[in-house]
């Protein structure tokens, strides 16, 4: 139910402990630089990179448990900077479930509106209305010792939304789970946000999860924004080699490739493969003669095909798995991964030719790592 | 270079709960040269069994047996048997060519010198990684070190090769690249392998055969297309497929020697080709379960006519490549695989329709496979 914005926030921790071994660390260190994204009102974004690249700090300074070394943080336009937590209406629910075992559910979900004198009914009133939104209303007379690991995180998370808060934060909640219960909270949660509309923002270094939660990915590198988007965007339209290699599940392709001009267009041939594989035509304006390039082609974009765009390769992998079937072509050092749903047989030697979609195929300038358009 | 048999072999663990066993009466012959995996859950015994053909473990009852001889009370190294652990495990002092000698230099073997430079270079040829002798483990890629790892336990060409989740330690995106290195350099390892993972991609790539563990015994055995289009029951239809399989209870009615289906509060019927329904009369189950993929889901999200089963999206995950879709119809969940291309919100109407060719049809008691069409086709494997 709020606007968050963040404006050129950096963050920097002071290694007092390193200087004090006399390990020189770099001044200009920075977890987050120069970060600054907008979340409208009742969105839900995702804050998504590997590890140590910032997002669990983005998160700790929104919430106030960091000092923000520069920049600025508004919620609806008031600067939070230097508001205490408790004063920033946020509510908060981590990996790590810490509920107070002595206390049931009921009492768990209780305690900070009680801590604020919150009248008894109106306590009621707020859990009734949450509880069933996570499937925590059968649980509320138990003890957390008695409840799975999915339970405790639908209580930990309840906690965090009974008090209305105007700003949900999330930090990597399901990566404790198993897989199953895992997907069932991911549905849940989503559905919850669908209910109660509060912005919300997940950090995870899952990309299924960014994916699949968030409307609005924001993918972070060593504390620097890469790519803001829907989750299509980042998909099909990545801005740089990282968000292209990161997003999706088998990963792109990402080849080094030389552009060679022949009679019939330009190919993308490879160090130590004979494989040639024509440039899709919408790319064509975009490649010279002897112009080094990374390829980037997700699996579902590589097509077998009977037509000459590329030289005969052998297949190196053939793999079924009933829902879609894998192939993967020996391109030198790598493989290069071809995933189809047509139901084709092939064994390793037998040669296929490949063509990119013409659409979805990716150009990378090596050097940089940025697309090329 | 051996067959592998177990016979009738059991293992309790002096922890386990009254009358559990970590393997029970387990009987399994593996073909020599064959690529087996054990595949299944956590628990259900798959790397006890591994451990018992190693000699880690010994059997409380029943006959371990490789290449025809009995090895229960053969000590592990002198099995010939090799394993290659999650870890790897190489020596990081030591170049690649010195860790791969290493197994030919022990007590053991003591092979010369020569003996063993020809084996190495033999080995690392296969594994593809030769101008990699000098280099110490740290200098190698996680792709590299795997094949060093991989190529240490084939160089003294062991009988039986073990391999405990090689894979599982590492996250999606290298699993999905080592389970490709693995498999192209599969054909080189010429030995039975035996091959423990969880994981079902990892299972259907690579295995010749399966075998589906569950609580210390086998579920089903077969290739890994057996298991995807016949499984034996919903436990092993559940372990195949991404999203998991749909399973749902069905009424079943004969009226005039028409079989009929009825599903998920719906009153147009759903019809199972004649085959099946033959099969299915024949078996006389009344209570059924139908299992359907979610890639043999179609949808319209445009209002369709009563044939159709109308239901609302309760839940639409884009992965990618693929939109996981899952529809409420009258409180089933429905997970179906639609294309990324695809935009829906919650509690929008959509409107599905079941591809009845590729049903499986369980019974509802027992959750045992009864039927699906075509069956014949699908029992013989490829």
């Amino acid at each position: 139910m709020s606007r968050l914005i963040l404006k050129n926030v950096y963050k920097r921790y002071d290694n007092a402990e390193k200087k004090l071994f006399g390990k020189k660390k770099a001044q200009n260190d920075f977890a987050v630089k120069d970060l600054s994204f907008e979340c409208p009102d009742n969105s839900f974004i995702g804050i998504l990179g590997p590890s140590g690249c910032g997002k669990s700090t983005t998160l700790r300074m929104i919430a106030g448990l960091e000092e923000i070394t520069g920049g600025g943080i508004f919620i609806d336009n008031v600067r939070i900077n230097n508001l205490l937590p408790k004063d920033r209406n946020i509510g908060l629910a981590f990996e790590d479930y810490a509920l107070y075992p002595p206390l049931t559910v009921y009492d768990n979900l209780a305690f900070n509106l009680r801590a604020k004198k919150t009248p008894k009914d109106k306590i009621k009133a707020a859990i009734d209305k949450v509880a069933p939104l996570l499937k925590v209303d059968e649980l509320l007379h138990m003890k957390p010792s008695a409840l799975s690991g999915g339970q405790k995180q639908r209580v930990n998370i309840a906690r965090a939304i009974v008090r209305q808060p105007g700003l949900l934060l999330l930090d990597e909640p399901l990566s404790h789970l198993d897989g199953k219960m895992r997907q069932t909270l991911r549905q849940e949660i989503k559905r919850m946000h669908r209910d109660i509309r509060c912005t919300t923002i997940i950090v995870t270094h899952d990309q299924i999860e960014a994916m699949s939660l968030a409307d609005v990915i924001i993918i972070m590198k060593d504390g620097e924004l890469q790519q803001m988007g829907t989750p299509l965007e980042v998909y099909d339209s990545p801005v740089n080699e990282f968000v292209a290699g990161f997003i999706g599940e088998p990963p792109m392709n990402l080849l080094r490739s030389l552009i060679v001009k022949q009679e019939a267009g330009f190919f993308f041939t490879f160090t130590g493969s004979d494989l040639r594989v024509k440039v899709p035509e919408p790319y064509a304006t975009l490649v010279s003669d002897g112009k080094r390039v990374t390829l980037g082609v997700r699996p579902v974009d590589v097509l077998i095909t009977n037509a000459d765009s590329s030289t005969p390769a052998p297949v190196a992998v053939y793999e079924n798995f009933g829902d879609e079937r894998r192939v993967s072509v020996r391109v030198g050092a790598e493989h290069l991964n071809i995933t189809t749903m047509e139901n084709v047989t092939y064994k390793p030697g037998d040669t296929i030719r490949l063509d990119f979609n013409s659409e979805k195929t990716h150009l990378f300038d090596p050097e940089t790592g940025k697309v090329i358009k | 270079m051996a067959r592998i048999e177990i016979d009738g072999v059991s293992r309790r663990y002096k922890n386990m709960s009254p009358g559990a066993k970590a393997v029970d009466h387990l009987s399994l012959d593996i073909k020599d040269n064959e690529f087996f995996v054990l595949f299944g859950p956590a628990g259900a015994g798959k790397t006890t069994t591994l451990k018992l053909i190693a000699g880690i473990e010994f059997p409380d009852e029943g006959l371990v047996k490789i290449g025809g001889e009995i090895v229960n009370l053969i000590e592990p190294l002198y099995r010939n048997v090799s394993m290659v652990f999650e870890n790897y495990a190489l020596y990081p002092h030591l170049s690649v060519y010195d860790n791969i000698a290493f197994p030919m230099r022990s007590p053991l073997y003591k092979k010369d010198e020569g003996y063993i430079k020809q084996a190495v270079e033999k080995v690392v040829k296969m594994m593809k990684i030769d101008g990699l002798y000098e280099r110490k483990p740290s200098q190698l890629s996680n792709g590299q070190r795997q094949r060093v790892a991989i190529g240490r336990c084939l160089v003294r060409e062991p009988k039986v090769f073990l391999m405990d989740e090689p894979l599982a330690h590492l996250d999606a995106k290298l699993r999905h690249f080592m389970r490709g290195e693995l498999k192209e350099m599969q054909s080189a390892f010429n030995t039975t392998t035996i091959y423990v993972t969880h994981d079902f991609m990892e299972a259907m790539s690579l295995a010749d055969r399966i075998a589906v563990m569950n609580n210390g015994k086998i579920e089903q055995l077969g290739t890994s297309l057996q298991m995807y289009y016949t499984p034996v029951n919903e436990f092993v239809a559940r372990l195949f497929g991404e999203p998991e399989i749909n399973i749902f209870p069905a009424a079943l009615k004969s009226e005039n020697g028409t079989l009929t289906l009825t599903a998920l509060g719906q009153e147009a019927p759903l019809v199972p080709e004649a085959d099946a329904a033959q099969a299915l009369r024949e078996a006389g189950a009344t209570a059924l379960d139908i299992g359907m993929r979610g890639v043999d889901v179609s949808f319209s999200l445009a209002p369709q006519d009563s044939s159709w089963i109308r239901g609302t999206i309760y839940a639409f995950e884009p992965i990618g490549n693929k939109v996981i879709m899952t529809a409420d119809v009258n409180g089933e969940k429905i997970r179906i695989a639609a294309p990324n291309s695809t935009s829906a919100d919650l509690d929008d109407a959509v409107y599905l329709k079941f591809n009845m060719k590729d049903a499986l049809f369980f019974n509802g008691d027992t959750k045992t496979f009864i039927t699906r069409s075509e069956i014949e086709k699908y029992q013989g494997g490829k």
